[in-house]
């Protein structure tokens, strides 16, 4: 099976007053369809730089990207934008919800950015909520809501778009042990029923156990690269 | 994108609240000075042309030669039926003036003597606007005198007292006793101080018999200020049929001064109104930009989820227009309920006479056109469109990772 996400040769260096800290050294990876994969490592051993590069938010200092058949290394502002908006989830640490928009409002505003119309794109932003526990609380503002909370509808709305795959940075890193887990097999479940496909960045040996291969890294170089059997 | 705008405006209310209230006054005050401005100009307009009438004919010989007889139009009423022979829908008013010596039992003084007639509807509005006592000479009578208060002051004369004018070197009696009949107010005190009016009859019948030395055209009188190009065409028609005896002046030409003044009233008010929307659009950057730090992060994420470049500065602008367009609203109920409760009549307390002396209405009735209120929105909007653009070209050129770990 072709991969969906592929890095050759990555390579990340930070610069900043004439100091330059290398963030990623030679990576090479590749992501098949449909994987529930995690980036593991210390802190600033370079996943969520990875994460940022593979989901074109950020350019490598040299290396390919390759998004399916696409490479998105050489892509301009414009043609990154739109296909992080068409084709890849994302799910932050930090759950970095809009605050002024209700949850439905929230999870449906990629829909929007997309030019769904209010009515299909309310379904859709609904029928994920529903998938994630989380219809109830529909027309709650976030501050409204716990952090597992809201971190389900940050995962809603990478879903709603139905997107191609989901990167999610340290998803589990603000939420309690109880919560953390709940996320997980919610995730576990989406990858599962319709083959999503998810790569973490974490740390966070509870996610760990879940997932069905871990990627290490190490000061910004791929040190394993391990299929396991998830519980 | 609008509905998110409107939260996001609202977020700091406070701080909206303060640039929606500048906007809303920079509307409000615009409005207001629009008003102003037009009810000046119609008013000064008012003023300029009803005693001077809005075409002038006089002699062409008078241009630099200040003597009597060069001033004369001789034969009027054969240049009065010519010109309305060409002329229908018009109202003229005919003065012969002669400068003469004034006086009572007891003083004398120079001055200036106005022989006028004129069509009932002219002479009614004269009447009404002049006279402060008593009445006008009657038409056609020989024997009456209607005085200007200072005059009368200065000559210690009162209703009912015998005048006596001397009109030396002129072409009929040059002398005559007349009965004050009236006391006329007019609003310069220089002006007040040295005229007198006799009936045009009785000023020819002193003075030069059959002639006059100004026709006024007066066109479609209380009916508002004609355009400059009928008054154009009017001229031209009248200058054609009376030929070169005689020379036509538009009130331009004859007050170029005021008309420069009038002209520059536009130009200065556009001026000032942009002087306004500047500084409520300082106000507005302040909010917007504020606005902006405190959600980069907020932005960036957006970014982060396909938001491109120009969506980014869209939801900006937005939010500037969300916020100018409330304060907007909010602006022109203000004036507008401002302007209604002056449409009656407006009067600068104790600056009538400052006013009069300088020619300018002492009432003022202010109104706004369609076309001004939507100049006035116009600004607003533009406003809106000019303090966004800063921030929405910063915003739009956000990098998603940077400003996700942005610290407002």
């Amino acid at each position: 099976m072709k991969p969906i996400l592929r890095a050759v040769r990555l390579t990340k260096v930070y610069e900043n007053e004439g100091v330059k800290t290398p963030a990623l050294q030679g990576v090479d990876l590749e992501v098949a369809p449909g994987e529930f994969t995690a980036v593991a490592g210390p802190s600033g051993s370079g996943k969520s730089t990875l994460l940022h590069i593979l989901g074109c938010l950020d350019t490598p200092t040299a290396g390919e990207t390759w998004l399916g058949e696409r490479r998105t290394d050489q892509l301009d502002d414009v043609a990154r934008a739109h296909l992080r908006l068409r084709e890849i989830g994302f799910v932050f640490q930090a759950y970095n919800l809009i605050p002024v928009l209700t949850v439905l409002e929230n999870a449906a505003f990629v829909l929007e950015l997309q030019g769904v119309p209010k009515k299909v794109r309310h379904e859709r932003a609904m029928a994920a909520l529903e998938a994630l526990g989380i219809a109830d609380l529909a027309h709650r503002r976030p501050n409204q809501l716990s952090g597992g909370q809201q971190q389900r509808v940050a995962v809603a709305r990478a879903l709603a778009a139905e997107p191609r795959v989901v990167l999610a940075d340290e998803p589990t890193a603000n939420l309690d042990s109880k919560t953390g887990l709940a996320l997980i097999e919610l995730m576990k479940k989406l990858n599962a029923e319709r083959g999503v496909t998810f790569l973490f960045s974490t740390h966070d040996p509870r996610l760990l156990a879940h997932v069905k291969r871990i990627i290490r890294l190490e000061d910004g170089r791929v040190v394993a690269d391990e299929r396991v059997d998830a519980a | 994108m609008w509905a998110l705008a409107w939260r996001n405006v609202w977020r700091h209310k406070t701080r909206s609240l303060v640039a929606c209230g500048a906007v809303a006054a920079a509307v409000a005050f615009t409005l207001v000075f629009f008003g102003f401005v037009e009810a000046t100009k119609t008013g000064m307009f008012e003023v300029l042309t009803s005693d001077s009438g809005h075409l002038q004919i006089t002699s062409s010989r008078a241009e630099g030669a200040p003597d009597f007889d060069s001033r004369l139009i001789r034969h009027a009423a054969q240049v009065e039926a010519a010109l309305l022979q060409e002329l229908r829908d018009v109202q003229l008013r005919r003065v012969l003036e002669v400068p003469a010596l004034i006086s009572g039992e007891t003083r004398a003084r120079g001055a200036l003597v106005v022989g006028m007639a004129h069509d009932d509807a002219l002479g009614e509005r004269f009447a009404r606007k002049h006279v402060a006592a008593g009445r006008l000479p009657a038409p056609g009578s020989w024997d009456e005198i209607a005085l200007g208060e200072a005059l009368a002051r200065a000559l210690q004369v009162e209703l009912g007292d015998p005048i006596y004018v001397f009109a030396p070197g002129t072409e009929g009696w040059g002398a005559a006793a007349y009965t004050l009949v009236g006391l006329l107010d007019f609003p310069q005190t220089s002006y007040e101080i040295q005229v007198a009016y006799l009936s045009l009859e009785g000023a020819q019948v002193l003075a030069a018999p059959g002639a006059v030395t100004r026709l006024e055209v007066h066109l479609s009188p209380g009916r508002g200020v004609p355009a400059d190009t009928l008054i154009e065409e009017t001229k031209a028609r009248a200058a054609a049929v009376l030929g070169p005896d005689v020379r036509v002046q538009t009130w331009r030409e004859a007050a170029p001064d005021m008309a420069a003044m009038l002209d520059m009233m536009d130009p200065g008010m556009t001026i000032f109104a942009c002087l306004i929307f500047v500084l409520a659009g300082l106000l507005v950057v302040n909010t917007i930009y504020l606005s902006l730090v405190e959600r980069i992060r907020e932005f960036g994420v957006m970014i982060a989820l396909g938001a491109d470049r120009w969506r980014v500065m869209r939801m900006v602008l937005a939010e500037s227009l969300v916020l100018v367009l409330a304060g907007t609203a909010a602006g022109l109920l203000v004036g507008g309920a401002l302007i209604a409760g002056w449409a009656d009549g407006f009067r600068m307390p104790g600056l009538d006479e400052v006013l009069a002396e300088f020619g300018l209405p002492v009432v003022l009735y202010p109104s706004v056109t369609p076309v001004q209120v939507a100049v006035t929105i116009a600004y607003a909007v533009f406003t809106a469109l000019a303090a966004a653009l800063w921030p929405a070209w910063v915003a739009g050129r956000l990098q998603p990772v940077e400003a996700m770990r942005h610290v407002a």
